[in-house]
């Protein structure tokens, strides 16, 4: 050890190298920097050329300078230099070993590093000095150990134990550590000074004898005694809150400090987004503050965890379990296919006012029964006889909830999971053949779950079915209608309950599911159902995840012992049971079961623990510790030489030029690609630039798929710009200019109808496209393939049929048939009894009328008789391709078979009626 | 012939097509204006009437001129006697080098001068061979280039040849930078045969101003297998003007060398055009006669 004046060198012998540095000189001096090699040809001219100003090629003196100066650094950094050696270490200088003990539980976690960098001082300090030290850490090890006094060792050696200690989370135990001392007393009888590092808070239960009184006398009586301490901020904790109706209550208790202070709690979810801060301010003199976290019940629910808003270690956390039981919900459709569609799918309206407040499950019901669901919807879905029907009566009379929407199946066939009869078919209110309003709600009686919810005046209802009258119907109904018809009927089976709303669960029937009294009914009947029970008892529960000293969770250490599952509120925090998770790990179909040990639920109540009389005080952290000044040292001194690297390289003029252009163009490269994330978001606010988005909705239009051959491309723009006339001159459509379309990119929500030239070598549409065409398909709109080589006009695009096997074959094309003679495409407009085009004579198909999703309407129509090419006009308002065979007989039925298109992607199977006049009529007529 | 003969043979044709387009391109750009003797001799072109002299063979007569008048006159043709022209590329390491300053080696450049002149003169009807030619064989025809260029570049010897026909012109493309003894030597053997030639020195620019900086080890390109010794020059802007003063020297050598016999010297440097040193080459070699 060698000091000069603020610095003390720790390995001084190192400095001897530091007369050594003119030898650098001489050496730097005599050696010039390395050539660089150039091939050149006429190196004989270059031969034995006298030797002119060699006194360059020796290194300049400044460039001496900073290599001397490098070195010089390099030489003092390894010296090991400190700065202010012995600064707050507390320790006097003397020759007696030394006991460092370090309070380790969880009150000791929030200044940890001041609390080290202390002890770590006094052990340096003790180090350079030469003597031995022992480490104590009063709180029980990870492993269960009781708190032991390390071996006395050089206090060098020393250093590695106190880098590893941690904050435990649970108490430390001073009864266990005075027993450890005097065990260490008795193997070492000499005096010793010591350092105790504490927490300044008695642990020890309310009751029972004082533990830190005793641990700091006994020191105090083998030698000096020095107690560091924070000072300046108190002990904080936070207590397990209290759930009250719309509240948590959280309180945050301290030991009493003399002033006002505000402490500030987080509440988060799993991810550990903050959904809400609450400040709690606590009283000068007050042991606790209390404020309240308000947060809808939606948003409680995924609240995991709760903290103070700074460093408080794991006595600053509390993990929030499901107290309350989780009540999952399945939902069921009767048509898969359509039951997402959005607005007027039957699940849409559920899926929404569902969502917020319950875990919904999807799927067939035979997966969702597999699993544990408190509620099971079906919406207009019947259940026939046989297994299914089985399973479901099971399901309610254990307990189970089963709602049901009504809807046209289950007008047709009722079965008897129902709480009331049904009457066959179902009743319209209201409508063209009606005298009958639509019927208002009337107040809920009060024997109802609903009882007390307002009734909104504009819910109204058009259709629904009926029950029979029955004795019991009146006591059965949940809802009515203003004529008293039930509208909500429910009836208990067994544990369980069968709910029916008589209308359906879209906006169908009636406007309730669009109304906020649909989220509330339903949120009433969840909470009415039985929850899906938990794990009880004594079933033991295993430790999931943990919390260190730190507050921070992981894995559980190898020590953590399961606990059973009815104690879990009794326990306090150990090394055999660390705070944290337990619980049930996820198994098949079942969710992680979990619940949550806090620390501060089994600590006794804070109290302070006054350092004893007689003791040195040390505070902690505020004190410069001495610095290493090593490793700066030797950064300046790599500083200084990557310098000299380039330096050199430009003294040898290695840094050439286009180098130093090439570094500037790559500085630029870097900044473009940094500044190019921000140009398109200023592009899009250009005045003038292209179209707005939602401009396509403003008007209808016809779209077609634009092909990347722009003679086709063309040829079907004329083709639709040529339809759009036509249909405009003769209908009440209103067409504006057709627009070309890229599956994938834009949007196709706007079109009705999309016009598909396949090209023979169109290349099969990527997954975007076939995602955004399926969707087309699925919401409604219409594409009409051609492949231009059909009839007629066979050979006149050969490979077209095998490129629209390829372009369909990730699309959901349903089963197709050819056009039948009474189908709506030949009687939307114009009666035809032929679909020509450019081409005639071959087959035009549609899909087959199995499938009732969008009315019947068929997704694609599939043909080859190239119509754009009989639609198209050219400027002059002439048709520039001839059909064929030909005739102006052709052209005009191909402009009707547009016109028929058109008002068949417009208007659906509306002119399907006329299919049923004979029907009709003849019904009238009975 | 192995294969691995034929392999090398096949992708020099292959490399060869490109050089000889760019030699005709260059050479198509030289007007092709001087030539024939301009005087009365064997050739296919009339060049004038004179009167029969006793002793001319009567199949010498022109009898459609004689009827026009009394006399008798005998049609004469131009004498165009075809040049022979022996052309050599130096085929040293040296050759093989470019500076960064230029986008061809020098033996690239020399190899497409040569080629040039060398269509140019087979379009004039000249004998073009390479100087030692391997099968004594010239090149003689439009079409003769391309085979004229297969040759080249299998061509890597000393410019000398004992076949060479007396009074044949010669064209040396080189760097000629080895010792001046040594050019001279060469020349002079040629020079006695006697023929008539021209030196092109073809140099990179950087040969001609030495434009690096700083401490540079400059190494020969036959380094490698002669050993040659490298040279470090501690300050290379320093010797610079001592470098330029060496190179005059030298080349004022060559061009002592190339007057003494009474042939051309030029100098042709590889960032310049091809078709300006062509030009020049073409009209230091025609006006003769």
């Amino acid at each position: 050890m060698l000091s000069l004046g603020p610095v003390a060198f720790a390995a001084p012998w190192l400095l001897l190298a530091l007369p050594a540095l003119p030898l650098l000189w001489w050496l730097l001096r005599v050696t010039p920097p390395a050539p660089r090699r150039q091939v050149f040809p006429p190196i004989r001219l270059l031969r034995d050329l006298p030797a002119v100003e060699q006194t360059p090629a020796r290194t300049p003196w400044w460039l001496l300078a900073l290599r001397i100066l490098a070195a010089a650094l390099v030489v003092l950094g390894l010296a090991r230099p400190v700065l202010g050696p012995g600064a707050g270490t507390g320790v006097a200088a003397g020759a007696a070993p030394l006991l460092v003990v370090v309070d380790d539980g969880w009150a000791a976690a929030p200044d940890w590093p001041a609390r080290m960098a202390a002890a770590a001082a006094a052990v340096e300090r003790a180090g350079r000095e030469g003597r031995r030290a022992a480490l104590l850490a009063t709180a029980p090890a990870e492993t269960g150990a009781p708190p032991a006094v390390s071996a006395l060792m050089p206090a060098e050696e020393l250093r590695a134990r106190l880098a590893a200690l941690r904050p435990k989370p649970w108490a430390p135990d001073r009864a266990a550590a005075l027993a450890a001392l005097r065990r260490f007393r008795e193997a070492h009888p000499g005096g010793f000074e010591s350092l105790f590092v504490t927490d300044g808070v008695e642990h020890a239960p309310a009751g029972a004898p004082e533990g830190f009184a005793p641990l700091a006398a006994a020191l105090a009586e083998a030698g000096p005694l020095t107690v560091a301490r924070a000072e300046g901020r108190p002990v904080r904790r936070l207590a397990p809150p209290s759930a009250e109706a719309d509240r948590l209550g959280v309180t945050v208790q301290q030991i009493p400090i003399a002033a006002d202070a505000e402490a500030a709690v987080l509440a988060r979810t799993g991810d550990g987004r903050v959904l809400a801060r609450a400040a709690v301010p606590i009283a000068a003199g007050a042991a606790e503050g209390r404020a309240a976290l308000e947060l809808p019940l939606e948003i409680r629910n995924q609240v995991v965890r709760l903290e103070l808003d700074e460093p408080a270690g794991a006595a600053g956390v509390v993990l929030l379990d499901e107290r309350f039981r989780r009540r999952p919900v399945g939902l069921v459709a009767g048509g898969e296919g359509t039951a997402d569609a959005p607005l007027i799918g039957e699940l849409f309206y559920l899926d929404r006012a569902l969502a917020p407040f319950t875990e919904i499950r999807r799927g067939a019901l035979d997966q969702i029964l597999a699993r544990r669901v408190a509620v099971l919807v079906l919406a207009d879905r019947t259940v026939p006889e046989g297994p299914e029907r089985e399973r479901l009566e099971r399901f309610v009379r254990e307990g189970g909830t089963l709602v049901r929407f009504a809807g046209p199946r289950l007008a047709e066939r009722p079965d008897p999971l129902l709480p009331v009869a049904l009457r066959a078919g179902e009743r319209q209110l209201g409508g063209a053949l009606s005298w009958e309003q639509p019927q208002r709600l009337a107040a809920f009686p009060d024997h109802s779950p609903f009882a007390g919810l307002p009734v909104p005046e504009e819910v109204t209802v058009e259709r629904q079915v009926l029950a029979e009258p029955a004795p019991r119907l009146a006591e059965r109904s949940w809802a009515r209608l203003a004529d008293g018809t039930p509208l909500v009927t429910a009836d208990a089976r067994g544990a369980g309950r069968i709910v029916l709303f008589h209308v359906t669960a879209n906006a169908e029937w009636s406007n309730l599911p669009l109304s906020g009294l649909f989220v509330e009914m339903l949120r009433r009947i969840v909470a009415l159902s039985a929850g899906v029970a938990g794990v009880e008892g004594e079933q033991p529960l295993a430790p999931l995840e943990t919390l260190d000293g730190f507050g921070r969770l992981g894995p559980a250490p190898p020590a953590a012992a399961a606990l059973p599952a009815n104690r879990i509120e009794a326990i306090a925090a150990s090394p055999r049971h660390p705070p944290g998770w337990y619980g049930t790990p996820a198994q098949e179909g079942e969710a992680t079961y979990r619940r949550a040990l806090n620390l501060t639920a089994g600590l006794p109540p804070l109290r302070a623990a006054p350092p004893p009389a007689g003791a040195a005080l040390l505070p902690i952290g505020g004190l410069p510790a001495e610095r290493d000044l090593g490793p700066w040292l030797l950064a300046a001194a790599f500083l200084l030489l990557a310098l000299d690297m380039l330096v050199s390289l430009g003294l040898r003029g290695l840094l050439s030029a286009p180098r130093r252009a090439a570094a500037r163009a790559g500085a630029a490269v870097l900044l473009l690609a940094l500044l190019a994330p921000a140009a398109p978001v200023q592009a899009q606010r250009v005045p003038g630039g292209p179209e707005p988005e939602g401009a396509a909705a403003l008007a209808t239009r016809l779209a077609y798929v634009a092909t990347g051959d722009a003679a086709v491309d063309e040829i079907v723009r004329s083709g639709l710009v040529g339809l759009s006339d036509y249909v405009n001159r003769r209908t009440a459509a209103a067409l504006a200019e057709p627009v070309a379309v890229v599956p994938g990119r834009d949007d196709l929500a706007f079109y009705p109808l999309l016009y598909w030239a396949v090209t023979p070598d169109a290349p099969q549409p990527d997954a975007r496209a076939v995602e955004a065409l399926n969707a087309f398909m699925r919401h409604g709109g219409i594409i009409l393939f051609d492949t231009r080589s059909e009839g007629s006009g066979e050979g006149f695009a050969p490979g077209a049929r095998a490129a629209l096997r390829r372009v369909t074959r990730d699309l959901a094309i349903p089963p197709l048939a050819p056009v039948p003679e009474d189908h709506v495409l030949r009687r939307a407009f114009y009666l035809l009894s032929e679909l020509p085009g450019r081409f005639a004579g071959g087959t035009v198909w549609v899909a087959r009328e199995v499938d009732r999703a969008n009315d019947s309407v068929s997704p694609v129509i599939v043909g080859g008789h190239d119509w754009a090419g009989a639609w198209a006009i050219d400027s002059r308002g002439n048709n520039p391709y001839a059909a064929i065979p030909g005739g102006a007989r052709q052209r005009t039925l191909a402009y009707r078979f547009g016109v028929n298109l058109v008002m068949y992607a417009l208007t659906g199977n509306y002119k399907g009626d006329q299919v049923h006049v004979p029907a009709i009529l003849e019904r009238l007529g009975n | 012939m192995s294969g691995a003969a034929a392999t090398r043979a096949e992708a020099l044709g292959a490399a060869l097509p490109p050089l000889v387009v760019a030699a005709e391109r260059v050479a198509a750009t030289v007007m092709q204006g001087v030539h024939g003797r301009r005087r009365a001799g064997t050739g296919d072109a009339f060049w004038q009437f004179r009167p029969f002299v006793p002793g001319d063979p009567s199949s010498r007569v022109d009898w459609r001129q004689s009827a026009r008048s009394d006399r008798l006159f005998v049609r004469e043709t131009e004498w165009e006697a075809a040049q022979t022209v022996a052309l050599w590329r130096e085929p040293g390491e040296t050759m093989r080098w470019r500076s960064h300053l230029s986008a061809a080696t020098k033996r690239e450049r020399a190899e497409l001068l040569l080629l040039a002149l060398a269509a140019l003169l087979l379009r004039g009807g000249e004998r073009v061979r390479l100087l030692p030619s391997p099968d004594r064989r010239a090149f003689a025809g439009r079409g003769a280039l391309p085979a004229l260029a297969e040759s080249l570049a299998r061509h890597d010897a000393a410019p000398a040849d004992a076949a060479i026909p007396r009074h044949a012109r010669v064209v040396l493309f080189g760097d000629f930078l080895a010792p001046l003894e040594e050019v001279s030597r060469t020349v002079a053997a040629l020079a006695a045969r006697p023929v008539r030639g021209h030196l092109v020195q073809v140099l990179d620019p950087a040969e001609e101003t030495l434009p690096y900086a700083g401490r540079v080890r400059f190494e020969g390109l036959a380094a490698p297998r002669t050993g040659e010794e490298p040279v470090l020059v501690p300050r290379v802007e320093g010797v610079r003007a001592l470098y330029a003063e060496r190179l005059a020297q030298h080349r004022a050598g060559l061009m002592a060398i190339a007057a003494g016999v009474g042939w051309g010297f030029a100098v042709h440097h590889t960032d310049q055009p091809p078709e300006a040193a062509l030009l020049a080459l073409w009209l230091a070699l025609a006006p003769q006669g």
